[in-house]
């Protein structure tokens, strides 16, 4: 039976009937299988990279340490774990001392990343999975610089002495704020005890790292979370860092739209492919059932055909799909640090799923169709032009990719926008369709030209395969429209790509007598500054006359507001900010009265229910100061200039201490400036950011990288639709201008009559696909990628530009034969 | 062989009834051979279509080889046809996906025959062709693709060959030819011979003659029908 089967396979595919068809699935399996596996395989990757800000999949943080037993059950679970202590202590070396941010690490640390050293201050790092041992003490090289001591000195913390060998260059997880104003010390966690900073009191943070599969963490999560307490915070990437989390969950979503669609598309063209293939065979299948085949040997025959077929595909495409994964991968080349995980068999899954859903949705109607062709028609050549058939089987076709996308995608809403983006683009085909049809034969009635004539009529005569020609191409064309401006909007949106100047290291507690001192530093460094800005802590009480805690509906203990805020004046709005609401001041000076106004972050202003107007009492250092809201402002926090919640008039804050911030450029190379500059100024603080920029790049280059492949995938896809499009018409085509031509008709006519025709087709397809395109987006940017809606009117030139240009080398290409074959052999062929 | 009762049919094309056939009864022989001639557009080949089941007759009786196929749904017609019906048309109908070889092998596959490839490589022997059964169709000329449906239809050596026009597409030397052929194959496996055609010569090489003329059907002796 199968042997049988593959024997009639095989002459079918020699007879060259099944070659689109096969073609169409196993590109289908090769693409949906290489999406999958890649997308799968580079959302592991990059959530493996994020994971190193924590330097664990999971982090328990708290004030106090926690029981035995707890550690004790993680291990048991297999999970792997380490501790670190993180307290502010002085660090002695000689005649210097200097407050550090401390952190003591077990052994294990760090689970995930590596932590960089190096025996020269700034120096470029090397690598190391593991933290100091006993008796060593790595230190910031601004420690260094600071505690005027080289690599190799001594330095003691508490009761004992350290030998500082190393200087610290990145740690896999940064830690907060806080703990990056001061500079770093790491020691080995078995040396906390001996040096008696640990009392009871003592202000001491506790991170217990943990690492193991998804389930051993899940296990644990479960059977911990009952033992939390208010105080104990369980952590995963996404909680630590919450932009990357959104970065992460944006970027699995666009792959997964990619896949979805290209799913779509590939569909589209096994649908083609497989009417064709029904179309082609319908002769035959009469002249089999003549010769006695029922109808069930029709059905085994050829959806054998079609098993075997997509067998195959599945094989091949499998194969393909693997291979498109490597040079994806290896395309991605150096952007990705961390090993790629190895690939899975749900790709492979997914490609074969999909075969068999495409073969069965799209591919089964013609065959069940097939089935059901009258013997009758080897006698007389009958119209079975089956509408409701026709109907029918697009209905099942959309919802089989409606299915797919679903299964796919995981996600209902995400099917159902693009689905109906897809459906409303059809309908309008079809719509425009018929009404460019009744134009063309108002113009063939008042008698148009030479190849326009022969192009309108060659429209009319194919009115139902050109609605679908037009529909299914001005999806492929909306489909990558859509892609194309959510690649860039996303970027545009992401904005991390951030000029490779900007700004990358912070300044803080500059006083006002250090300022000439500290723009000569730069100027003569040439080093580029953001500026300085004045800067004042105070802690936000009152809101209109009510205490902040008393306020419903405002989180007091809310990170922004429950702690010392940098306060900051200036006379003109700051480059960047954005006024929302109300207006800045004109000149200080004149509104300046009892009441001083105050500019307000819009965000934080919108929290803390704050409109202008709405009076505000600051504690700064015990003084008072009233303020009223005269205006609320955006700010950009990822320009990396100096930002704040609250700004001033100047003269407002004078009489209160304050200081000056500023950022700056500092090219990795220029590192060993920064001891110069500490060494000059011992007072400041300095903030490093630049490995945390670096990081963020990294994904994002990945992600906009992969992004931009799985694009040139779509395209393939789309490619694809039209060339089915276009072989769908093609024996047709050939038996017509055959015709023509025997008519008298010249090449150079044909030709122009052809070009015409698509160039038609193109426009109105890229017409249609501008206003599905611009619909789906609206879509997706509100419900999946929860962005500003925005209208993209470019699309209105690109896609009909592309549309035209896309199918006229399409006609070229592939309509070469319509015109070089003879007609006399075009005639033969046509029975 | 067959036996045909008060055989109807009509239908229905743009809200119009046309009846095509009113009527027809007759009867054909075990190894007779017959021809069917008529004006274009008189029902020859819906008769033919009936007689070999491809067609649901609107009334009246089909009997071939005893069984009333007018009773059976299309399946079982199907299989009547496989075991019994050989066919041959005037546009050849030969599968362009199949060699000629492979033609040939398709109705003995369809009725199981053992060896498939052994039998049609004889009846291609027969026809001529021996050393043309790697080839399409669409490279044969229309003399020989008529010669390889020959093949094709006497590969299964039928109890009833039916034959549409087959000369209907050649030139007169070719058809001539393709008639010789016919009758050769035919006087050898001693076939019952239903053939519609309108030209004489072909008409006078069978032992009947039925003419269709306004849905009727009328017997002439092939003597008469020559004269056509
Ligand atoms: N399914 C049908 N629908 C509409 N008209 C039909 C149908 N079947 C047959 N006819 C009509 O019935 C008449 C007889 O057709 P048939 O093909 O049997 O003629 P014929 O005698 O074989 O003619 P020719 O010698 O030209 O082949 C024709 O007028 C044809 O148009
Ligand atoms: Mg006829």
């Amino acid at each position: 039976m199968i042997t049988r089967g593959l024997r009639y396979l095989v002459r079918a595919w020699r007879g060259g009937e099944l070659k689109l068809l096969g073609f169409s699935l196993a590109l289908a399996v090769a693409i949906v299988s290489g999406i999958a596996g890649f997308s799968d395989r580079l959302s592991r990757s990059m959530e493996q990279q994020s994971h190193h800000f924590l330097a664990a999949d999971r982090v328990l943080k708290t004030a106090r340490t926690i029981p035995d037993g707890w550690l004790d059950e993680a291990t048991a679970l297999g999970l792997h774990t380490a501790t670190i202590a993180s307290f502010r202590s002085m660090i002695y070396a000689g005649d210097g001392m200097q407050l550090a941010s401390i952190r003591a690490v077990s052994d294990s640390y760090p689970l995930i990343g590596e932590l960089g050293i190096s025996e020269t201050l700034f120096g470029p790092p090397m690598m190391r999975s593991a933290g100091p041992k006993r008796g060593e003490i790595w230190m910031d090289s601004r420690l260094f610089a600071l505690l005027n001591i080289e690599v190799g000195g001594e330095a003691s913390v508490g009761e004992s002495d350290f030998t500082a060998n190393q200087a610290l260059i990145s740690e896999p997880d940064q830690g907060g704020m806080n703990e990056m104003l001061a500079p770093r010390g790491m020691i080995n966690f078995a040396d906390l005890a001996a040096t008696g900073v640990v009392q009871p009191g003592s202000l001491v943070r506790y991170r217990y790292l943990f690492a193991g599969s998804a389930e051993q963490l899940a296990a644990y999560e479960q059977w911990l979370s009952p033992k939390l307490d208010d105080g104990q915070r369980w952590q995963d990437v996404r909680d630590g860092q919450p932009a990357m989390a959104a970065t992460l969950q944006r970027a699995e979503g666009y792959l997964l739209l990619a896949a979805s669609l290209g799913v779509a598309l590939a569909g589209a063209a096994i649908a083609l492919a497989a009417r064709r293939y029904g179309e082609r065979n319908t002769d035959s299948v009469a002249i089999m059932k003549a010769l006695g085949a029922s109808r069930r040997q029709v059905l085994v025959h050829y959806g054998g055909q079609l098993c075997l077929l997509s067998a195959a595909a599945i094989i091949l495409g499998g194969l393909g799909g693997h291979g498109l994964q490597w040079v994806l991968f290896a395309s991605l080349g150096a952007l990705i640090s961390v090993d790629i995980p190895p690939a899975s068999w749900r790709p492979l899954a997914v490609g074969a799923v999909t075969a068999l859903g495409c073969t069965a949705v799209f591919a089964m109607p013609p065959v069940w169709a097939l089935s059901k062709v009258s013997p009758m028609r080897v006698l007389r050549r009958g119209n079975d032009e089956a509408g409701a058939a026709l109907l029918i089987s697009a209905l099942i076709g959309i919802s089989g990719i409606g299915v797919l996308m679903w299964w796919y995608s995981g996600d209902a809403l995400l099917t159902a926008a693009v689905l109906i983006a897809a459906l409303v683009t059809g309908g309008l085909a079809s719509a425009l369709v018929l009404l460019l049809i009744s134009a063309a034969r108002r113009a063939l009635i008042r008698g148009a030209s030479g190849a326009l004539r022969i192009a309108l009529a060659a429209i009319y005569r194919r009115r139902v395969s050109n609605a679908f020609q037009v529909a299914s191409f001005a999806l492929s064309l909306m489909v990558l429209a859509s892609l194309g401006v959510l690649r860039t909007s996303l970027l545009d949106d992401w904005r991390l790509q951030l000029p490779a100047d900007a700004p990358n290291h912070f300044l803080i507690n500059i006083q006002a007598s250090e300022i000439t001192a500290l723009n000569s530093f730069f100027e003569q460094h040439q080093l580029k500054d953001a500026g300085l800005f004045p800067m004042v802590r105070g802690r936000l009480s009152h809101i209109d006359q009510q205490k902040i805690s008393d306020i419903e509906g405002i989180d007091a203990q809310d990170g922004s507001i429950n702690r010392e805020i940098n306060l900051s004046w200036a006379a003109d709005l700051p480059e960047d900010n954005r006024l929302q609401s109300g207006r800045w001041w004109l000149d200080a000076n004149t509104e300046v009265g009892d009441v001083i106004p105050v500019s307000v972050e819009a965000e934080l202003a919108e929290s803390l229910q704050l409109k202008v107007g709405s009076e505000l009492r600051f504690n700064i250092g015990g003084q008072l100061l009233n303020a009223r809201v005269s205006s609320t402002r955006s700010l950009d926090w990822t320009s990396m200039r100096p930002n704040f919640y609250f700004m001033f008039p100047p003269n407002s804050l004078e009489n209160y201490a304050g200081s000056y911030i500023t950022s700056f450029y500092l090219p990795t190379e220029q590192k060993r400036l920064l001891a110069d500059l500490l060494r000059q100024f011992p007072t400041l603080t300095l903030i490093e950011v630049d490995t945390l920029i670096q990081q963020m790049e990294v994904i994002v280059g990945q992600v906009s990288t992969a992004i931009g492949l799985v694009l040139i995938l779509v395209v393939a896809c789309a490619l694809l639709v039209a060339v089915a499009n276009v072989q769908a018409s093609l024996d047709s085509r050939l038996h017509e201008n055959a015709i023509l031509r025997t008519l008298g008709a010249s090449k150079k006519l044909i030709i122009r009559g052809l070009l015409i025709e698509f160039a038609a087709i193109g426009l109105l397809s890229g017409l249609l696909a501008a206003v599905g395109s611009n619909i789906a987006l609206m879509g997706v940017q509100y419900w999946v990628l929860e962005m500003e809606v925005v209208w993209h009117g470019t699309v209105f030139v690109i896609a009909p530009l592309v549309g035209v240009l896309t199918m006229c080398i399409l006609a070229a290409l592939s309509c070469r034969q319509l015109v070089t074959q003879p007609p006399l052999v075009v005639l033969r062929q046509a029975f | 062989m067959i036996r045909v009762n008060n055989l109807c049919k009509t239908v229905v094309t743009g809200g119009q009834q046309l009846d095509i056939l009113r009527g027809i009864s007759f009867e054909i022989k075990a190894g007779e051979s017959v021809a069917i001639v008529g004006a274009s557009g008189a029902g020859k080949s819906t008769l033919l279509g009936l007689l070999a089941g491809l067609d649901n007759a609107s009334s009246g009786d089909i009997f071939l080889h005893e069984q009333n196929i007018s009773r059976m749904n299309e399946d079982e017609r199907a299989a009547v046809r496989a075991r019994y019906v050989g066919f041959v048309f005037q546009s050849f109908q030969l599968l362009p996906g199949m060699t000629a070889l492979e033609n040939v092998m398709l109705p003995l596959e369809l009725a199981g025959h053992r060896s498939p490839a052994a039998a049609a490589q004889t009846y291609l022997d027969k026809v001529g062709l021996s050393d043309r059964g790697g080839h399409y169709p669409r490279v044969l000329s229309g003399g020989e693709q008529q010669r390889v449906a020959l093949a094709r239809a006497f590969a299964v050596n039928p109890n009833i060959l039916f034959a549409d026009e087959p000369t209907g597409n050649l030139d007169e030397h070719t058809g001539q030819r393709i008639v010789d052929l016919l009758f050769e194959l035919n006087s050898q496996s001693q076939t019952t011979l239903v053939l519609v055609t309108h030209e004489a010569s072909l008409a006078a090489c069978c032992e009947r003659v039925l003419t269709i003329h306004d849905g009727q059907l009328h017997e002439h002796s092939s003597v008469e029908s020559a004269a056509l």
